[in-house]
Order: C-alpha cells, then sequence, then structure tokens
C-alpha cells in the first residue's frame, strides 16, 4: 500500500443504501427521489416497478434507464456493477447526462454489502473515479431488533454502517426503540443513528457521509468518533461505567437482554487514541496481516493517522474486511485535534488480538482499546 | 480377534521403548495390534497362551522410524519404472546408464530417471554434453533429475518434446541455461524450468492407477526394509492421495501416511494444488491416511543459488556481487497460507533452504500465534539446517518443528556444492543440531527421499552423532563437529519427535501400553555399537500395528 492522494473534485461519491428485507428501505428511497433539487443524482437501484416512481418519471429512454422530474436519474444495473458505473462516466463525458455529482445505489435486502464495497474501494477501473460516500443502513423499529438477532445478513449490514436510519419510529413504542438501539450498538457503536418516521429522509441524512465533506477537508473519522460519544451518552444509558477496559472475553456487564444476545454473534465495536506518532511502514505492515489473518472478520475499519514521516499531514485509512481503500494523504489535519484514531467493527476478534499485534507489528507502544459505544468521551489515550 | 489375551508376545529383548525415561524392556504383549504389557519379562506371564511367541534371543527392538519429510511416490514410481543411479557416478557413468537402459526401452520412449550430482552441473552445462546424452540415449528423450531433485539434465528430444527453443524464455524463478555463442539450450534446466520437460514427459507416459498404488505400495516396502514405520509425504498430488485412500481400503496400508498438499505446484508433478486440492482432501482421508498438512515452497537450493539469504552469494558472473537470493512469497502471503491452514485445522511445512526463508517463515508464524494465541497444531521448517544465531530460539518459542533432511549433515557433493555458492565458512555453518536441542526445539528427522537415494534412516541416525560421511568419503573431514548430538536425543529425534511433528504421538512413535505396535528389531544394539558402525544396522523386522511388514532374508 501506498499513500495516495485523490483530489475529491474529481472523483464521484457512492452511497451504498442497504438495509433487511422489509426495512423500509425502498420506501426511504422513494422519499428521497421524490424531494426537489436532486439534479446530478443518479439512482442505481433494483427495478423500476419496485419503488413506485412511475409518477415521477419524466422519460424512460430505455429498459434501464429513467429521467425523474426533480433530476434524478434512475437506472438499473447492466452487467457489473464496475461496468454500470463505468458507463455513467462515459455518458456523462458524452453529454447524455447533463450532471453527474453523486450515486446512490440501493442493494437487494439479503445482500451482504462488504463486495459491493470491495468493488468500489478496489476495483482498478473505479479507483480516483469514484469513491464511497458511506454505507446508509435501514433497521425496523418494530421487527428490526428480532431480525438482527435472526438474520447474519442484517448484523452485518448495521456493522458496516456509516449511518443508521430506524425507520417506522412512529409504529414502536420507547421500549422497543431502546431496545434495538441496544442491539443495534452492540453491533455498531460508532454510527450515527437517525430515526425516520414514514420514510421521511432528506438527502443530509444520506449524503456526504464520507471520508471528506463538501468542502473536502473533513474526514469522516472525526465525525464518526465524535458522534460515537454522543451516541454513546443519548443511547447507552443502561450500561455500566467505570469496570475498565473490556478484552472481549465476556459480554459487558449490565445490559439489556437484547444487548447480550447480539454480543454473542462476537460483533463489537472499539475505538483507539494513539499521541505517539505511528511509522507508516510498520502500520500498514500490520494492515497487511489484519487482511491476512482476520480479513474476514475485520467488518469495517477507520482510521486518521499521524505518521512520523509527516506529521502534520495525516493519512486516512479506510477497510471492509481484507479490502482496504488505498490510504489517503490529507493536506492538513481536519481539527487541532492532531492525534491518531482507529475505529474497529469486528467479529470475534478480542481486543486483546489487536492491541497485542499493534504493539508487535505496527511498532505502537502499549495501545489501548476501548468498546466505542461504551463512552467516546473517554477513549482511551496512551500514556494518560 | 481371537478370545486370548494377546496376539503376540515378545520375549527375551532389549526393547528401547523411548518413553521419555530412557526405559528399557524385556517383553511386550500386542493385542489388536496394540501394546497390552511391556516390561520385565513377568508382566507378559498372562498374555502368552493362544498367543504368537517370538523369543527375540537378546536382540534389540525399537519403535518404528518416523520419517516426517519424503515423497514416496516418487521414489516408488522411480524405483519401478524409471532408470536409478547414485549421484556419485561419473559422467561417462552416467551416460553408460543410459545407454544400457536405451537398449531396454523402445524408439522414441522417454528415459526417466536420477540422481545426478549437483557439484558437476557445469560439467554438463555444454552442447557438447547434450550432443553426447542425444547419443547415448539413440535419440529417445532423456530427463535426469539431479541429487536436490530441483535441477534437470535433458536432451534434444526432451526439449523438442517441451517445446523449448533458443527463443523460449526464462520461467519466473527458474532458468532454461544456454550456451553463450549460440544461445542455445544446453539441456541443464535449473528449478521452475525443470517443469517444462517433467509435464511433457508426465504427459507422454502416464502411470495407470494400478501403476500408482504400485508406486504407493513398493515405496512403502522399501520404507519398511529400513523400519520405517510412518511417514509424511512432503508433497502429495491429488493422485497419490488416492493411491494411499485405495491401499486403506484395501487394507494394505504397511506405513501410517501422512500428506502434505503442495500450496502451488511444485514444477516437477502436476494437478491440482492449493484450495482446489484442499476441497477434496477429505475424500483421501482414511484410517492410516491423514491430509492433515499444506507444503509451500518458500526458495530453492544453496548450490543453484536458489535459496534465500540474508547475506550475498560469493559473487560470480551470472548473479554479479550482492545476489540474496529471493523467496517466493511474502510474508503476508504466508500469513494467509498458515491462517487459513489453521482454520482447517492443518499444519504448514515450509520448505526453507536459506537463512532468509527460514527467517521469513518464522515472522510468519509469529504472526499466525500473535492473531491465534497457543495451538495443537504444528508446523514445519523444513531442511532446517541454515539458520541466523537469533533465529534458533524462535523454533521452541513458537513451537515450530525443526523438519530435518535430507540427511546431508556430514561431508557431501553438495556440501561442497554449496561452498562453492555461500563460501566456506558460512557453508559450514550447516544444520545447528546441537543449538536446535539446546534452545528446545522439536528437532524430527526426514530423508527427502528420493531426494536422499535411500530413506536409510541409520545413515542419518550416524551421521548427527558423528558429523562424517557414514559411507567413509571425505575421510577426516567433519562438518561443524560442535552440533554433533547424543545417541538417545537422535533416536528421539528419528521415533517419537517424528511422531509429535505428524501429531500421531498418541498413538505410536514410542512403545507404551495402549500405543499401536510399530516396531522394529535390529541386527545389533546400538548402544553397544561404535559410532562409526551405527550407519551398518540392518533392520531383520517391522511390524506395522502388530503385523509383520518386513523380514529380512
Amino acid at each position: 500500500m501506498t499513500s495516495s492522494q485523490i483530489s475529491p473534485d474529481r472523483s464521484i461519491p457512492v452511497t451504498v443504501l442497504t438495509g433487511f428485507l422489509g426495512s423500509g428501505k425502498t420506501t426511504v428511497l422513494n422519499r428521497l427521489l421524490s424531494r426537489p433539487g436532486l439534479d446530478g443524482t443518479v439512482a442505481i437501484i433494483n427495478e423500476f416497478g419496485e419503488i413506485g416512481l412511475d409518477h415521477l418519471l419524466i422519460e424512460k429512454s430505455e429498459e434501464s434507464f429513467a429521467l425523474l422530474d426533480n433530476g434524478c436519474v434512475c437506472c438499473t444495473i447492466r452487467g457489473d456493477l464496475s461496468q454500470t458505473l463505468v458507463d455513467l462516466k462515459t455518458r456523462f463525458a458524452a453529454g447524455e447526462l447533463k450532471a453527474l455529482d453523486r450515486i446512490v445505489i440501493e442493494t437487494t435486502g439479503l445482500a451482504d454489502p462488504a463486495p459491493i464495497l470491495h468493488t468500489l474501494m478496489a476495483d482498478d477501473t473505479l479507483i480516483g473515479r469514484f469513491h464511497i460516500d458511506g454505507v446508509v443502513v435501514t433497521v425496523d423499529a418494530v421487527n428490526g431488533a428480532g431480525t438482527l438477532t435472526n438474520h447474519a445478513e442484517s448484523a452485518k449490514q448495521v456493522a458496516v454502517a456509516d449511518r443508521l436510519l430506524v425507520t417506522k419510529a412512529d409504529l414502536a413504542d420507547t421500549d422497543a426503540i431502546n431496545a434495538l438501539i441496544r442491539g443495534v450498538r452492540a453491533h455498531n457503536g460508532t454510527a450515527p443513528i437517525r430515526m425516520v418516521s414514514n420514510g421521511e429522509v432528506g438527502p443530509e441524512d444520506i449524503f456526504e457521509l464520507g471520508l471528506f465533506d463538501a468542502a473536502g477537508k473533513s474526514p469522516d473519522v472525526e465525525r464518526w468518533l465524535h458522534e460515537a460519544a454522543a451516541g454513546a451518552h443519548d443511547h447507552d444509558h443502561g450500561q455500566s461505567k467505570g469496570h475498565g477496559h473490556d478484552h472481549g472475553h465476556a459480554p459487558e456487564g449490565a445490559h439489556a437482554g437484547g444487548h447480550a444476545h447480539a454480543q454473542e454473534g462476537g460483533i463489537r465495536s472499539y475505538s483507539a487514541i494513539i499521541d505517539d506518532p505511528v511509522d507508516w511502514a510498520a502500520f500498514s505492515h500490520w494492515l497487511e496481516l489484519v487482511a491476512a489473518m482476520r480479513g474476514d472478520d475485520m467488518l469495517r475499519f477507520k482510521g486518521i493517522v499521524r505518521v512520523s514521516d509527516h506529521p502534520e499531514r495525516p493519512i486516512v485509512v479506510h477497510g471492509v474486511q481484507h479490502v482496504f481503500h488505498p490510504p489517503q494523504m490529507l493536506e492538513q489535519w481536519p481539527s487541532d485535534d492532531h492525534r491518531t484514531k482507529l475505529v474497529f467493527i469486528v467479529r470475534d476478534i478480542p481486543a486483546e488480538t489487536i492491541e497485542t499485534t499493534l504493539a508487535k507489528f505496527a511498532r505502537i507502544e502499549a495501545p489501548r482499546l476501548r468498546p466505542a459505544a461504551e463512552d467516546g468521551r473517554h477513549l482511551s489515550r496512551v500514556n494518560a | 480377534m481371537s478370545t486370548s489375551q494377546a496376539d503376540l508376545v515378545l520375549r527375551n529383548g532389549r526393547i528401547y521403548t523411548v518413553n521419555g525415561n530412557g526405559d528399557w524392556a524385556e517383553a511386550m504383549a500386542v493385542k489388536d495390534g496394540k501394546i497390552v504389557a511391556i516390561g520385565s519379562e513377568s508382566v507378559i506371564s498372562g498374555y502368552t497362551e493362544g498367543a504368537e511367541v517370538i523369543d527375540l534371543d537378546g536382540k534389540m527392538v525399537m519403535p518404528g522410524i518416523v520419517d516426517v519429510h519424503n515423497h514416496h511416490f516418487i521414489a516408488g514410481a522411480s524405483d519401478l519404472f524409471e532408470l536409478r543411479f547414485l549421484p556419485s557416478l561419473s559422467y561417462e557413468e552416467v551416460l553408460e546408464k543410459v545407454r544400457e537402459r536405451a537398449a531396454q526401452t523402445e524408439p522414441g520412449g522417454w528415459i526417466i530417471g536420477g540422481s545426478w550430482g549437483s557439484n558437476f552441473a557445469d560439467r554438463l552445462n555444454s552442447l557438447e554434453a547434450k550432443k553426447a546424452l542425444d547419443d547415448a540415449a539413440g535419440g529417445r528423450p532423456v530427463l535426469l533429475r539431479d541429487d536436490t531433485y530441483h535441477n534437470r539434465w535433458v536432451n534434444t528430444a526432451a526439449l523438442a518434446a517441451a517445446g523449448i527453443t533458443r527463443d523460449t524464455a526464462d520461467p519466473e524463478q527458474g532458468e532454461i541455461l544456454r550456451d553463450p555463442e549460440t544461445g542455445e539450450a544446453t539441456g541443464v534446466l535449473l528449478e521452475t524450468a525443470a517443469a517444462f520437460v517433467e509435464r511433457a514427459a508426465d504427459e507422454a507416459q502416464p502411470l495407470t492407477p494400478e501403476q500408482q498404488r504400485e508406486a504407493a505400495s513398493s515405496a512403502m516396502a522399501t520404507l519398511n526394509s529400513f523400519g520405517v514405520t510412518a511417514f509424511l509425504d512432503a508433497a502429495c498430488m491429488e493422485y497419490m492421495m488416492a493411491a494411499l485412500k485405495g491401499l486403506d481400503d484395501r487394507d494394505e496400508m504397511t506405513c501410517w501416511a501422512g500428506a502434505c498438499l503442495p500450496a502451488t505446484e511444485p514444477g516437477f508433478i502436476f494437478g491440482k494444488v492449493g484450495k482446489e486440492l484442499i476441497a477434496v482432501k477429505e475424500q483421501y482421508r482414511g484410517k492410516h491416511v491423514f491430509p492433515d498438512f499444506i507444503k509451500i515452497f518458500l526458495d530453492g537450493v544453496p548450490p543453484a543459488r536458489t535459496a534465500a539469504f540474508v547475506e550475498p552469494y560469493v559473487p560470480d558472473t551470472i548473479h554479479g556481487c550482492c545476489f540474496c537470493g529471493a523467496t517466493k512469497m511474502t510474508v503476508p502471503e504466508l500469513v494467509r497460507w498458515v491462517g487459513d491452514a489453521e482454520k482447517e485445522g492443518m499444519g504448514v511445512k515450509i520448505h526453507c533452504a536459506g537463512d532468509a526463508a527460514v527467517l521469513q517463515a518464522l515472522d510468519a508464524f509469529e504472526v499466525v500465534r500473535s492473531f491465534n494465541g497457543p495451538t495443537e497444531i504444528k508446523h514445519h521448517v523444513a531442511h532446517a539446517s541454515f539458520i541466523r544465531e537469533e533465529d534458533i530460539m524462535r523454533f521452541a518459542e513458537l513451537g515450530v518443528v525443526a523438519d530435518l533432511c535430507p540427511i546431508i549433515w556430514y561431508p557431501t557433493p553438495i556440501l561442497e556444492a554449496t561452498k562453492a555458492a555461500l563460501g566456506e565458512e558460512r557453508a559450514e555453518r550447516f544444520w545447528p543440531n546441537k543449538k536446535l536441542d539446546e534452545a528446545g526445539a522439536l528437532m524430527a528427522s526426514g530423508s527427502d527421499w528420493p531426494v536422499a537415494p535411500q530413506p536409510d534412516p541409520w545413515d542419518g541416525i550416524e551421521g548427527m552423532i558423528t558429523r562424517e560421511n557414514p559411507s567413509g568419503a571425505y575421510p577426516g573431514q567433519s562438518l561443524w563437529k560442535e552440533q554433533a548430538l547424543g545417541l538417545e536425543k537422535v533416536l528421539e529425534i528419528y521415533t517419537i519427535n517424528a511422531a509429535k511433528a505428524m501429531r500421531i504421538d498418541e498413538f505410536t512413535g514410542s512403545l507404551e501400553s495402549g500405543k499401536f505396535a510399530d516396531f522394529i528389531v535390529l541386527d545389533r544394539n546400538l548402544f553397544e555399537t561404535p559410532e562409526k558402525d551405527l550407519a551398518d544396522t540392518r533392520v531383520l523386522k517391522t511390524f506395522f500395528k502388530g503385523r509383520k511388514v518386513f523380514e529380512r532374508t
């Protein structure tokens, strides 16, 4: 892996919208695509009939391609995903598309989002032309907790999310919603959670979640960690505090039943803050080793790294299972906090394993992982 | 199954048990293939009725030999179907062997065999030598392997059959040696370049399934004759496992057989490898057949300068001044293989001829241990012979087996060729067996047969103790004498340690109640034999699961 810089101007953000069958994903997409002012947005959907947009269609030029009255273009996948994306660029270059500012991909409810993310991160024909803006996952306030418990696909979708939309929030009582949030937090301690009633979402709920914000400056990791703190504070009142740092051997104490059950699936989130600059060669070697050894179980990994060679220019890293996005070097730090921050969402990987291997192979002195949802305000600090 | 207390009773013997306490026994009783009593004469008193009783007449008995590294099938097939000659033969003698073989081979038929001494590769590397081989074979295609099994000497018809012309590019990690003036291939093929001709020969004369079973069976008969009752094939292809499973189904196995499934095609045997081979392994598992290892070829061999070293080779015209050789995989690639192997419950045997390959393999094992914690699975560094001082401790720390083979821990032609490549001083820091032992490494013996012309443990046992060539060659010379081991330790390396390395020590590898009666009767007591006569030891009888599978006549 080498550090490379990709201009955000040239690369098109791609949002992956997923969610289990019946979780309200299609309703969310329908509401989104009915909003005004979506010029330049292309939605890649499963089939036209499904989302009931017929009344919005201005022009269906061909079987797989349609223009909506709000300027949004809908298309279905032809061939594979990378071919479809490359084809959009070609149409844009040929003037067939007036604008191409962002893309949202709807996946099928049973889909494992990882292969799509791998394509977006690692396909040679897409690198530098498209990047992942974010993974948005719908979970259903009424049935979501059960789905999460009973379906591994649902748990994995939640684990890789950058943003979670709790749908049908108007149909569920507070206890059910709290139980669901505890379940979701057990799988993903960091992604912001938004309540959605009646499928009402706006572009702000879906877009610009990615590695770069619109100004091209603020890496998502900052926000992720920030939200982790807020999220933990808002939603995890039932969680015990002060039991020290968890090594992943047993479910954390004092959780509601649903939470504990989700823990049995072994999906956990951890974060770490590292004060000292990091040897990039050693760190990227460690990333390779993690991918080789535990790639299947490293569901999501993000980080902003202060490297010893150029501490003023951080490197952003981002991985889904064994595939890592080419590391990106930023021009400057997005905030005054210049420490390395790492966030992990893992399945059955004890924190201790991450700590010992970081120390040994990334040569980071005594790294300490904290359950990310436990309390983001008290994220561990080395030497603290 | 009989109703008597034992089927077989041995008495009046000197039974060396290798049970970890240095215990000797006089008598042993066997029932349904397993040892039911072992100790003094008195322990077998209740067992003799209805049993076959053998009076050992004071002969030494010990556990069967376990060979953790051989290529049984290739050797068996070679013995049955190929031309065999010793690497000590001269150039003229090799040509004479080919001439004799040609007389018995139909026109156009292949002459396949070995092994020529790797120390005269230079002599073979010329158009004149190729012409001589053409003439000796009467135009038939010839494929002769060297004593490292990594390199080949072939003739004009073989090159033509393989489609090698002066325009053929060298394959990755291999070389077609050429005449410096004309650019024509001389017939000497290094490393992966061997595959061209091996494949052509394989396709021209494939063995039938029955011949394949004969090859495996013949190999086991040879192994039994040297006292071997368990082995691990270090590169077992699907058809080889099928041959073993076929024999197991007919109840014709005379050894425990482990199989290492190659991760990548080794270049001299062909077929499914890696994940594809692992996917089918369970259909070949048998009562006596265990496909529980993966084999990785991480580098080549020192004489051909294909082994990977930390320090450069002696400069030569081809490689220049600072050539260290290279490994064929990176640490993360190795880590992936070893990690995946552990998920399957499999061990990994990594061929590491140079110290840089050893270092890299240990690094990979260390990564896997860091992620996975301790394990019962055994991984092997094969040919653990050139090892940096600071890496010796790591064998014990990481629980990695030092697979000692081939039997060249004393002066040999390979040592001479290695001196040319590494310089005398470095070449003689070869096989730090004593240091490995002191560090607490699990050391296990192998033969690498047919790289070693015979799977003869007695040669290896003497050599480990004397560090001198047991044949009397290189008189007065020894190899790093300080690394000599004592007989007790060496016998462990050849029995229980090797069984541990194969993870079959629960039921074989020593003579103890409850274990299978895998044992050998020797013509002498090793502990009363002068060191320099140990290689003359002959196995009189070999028993596998209490059944006699070899008797010297």
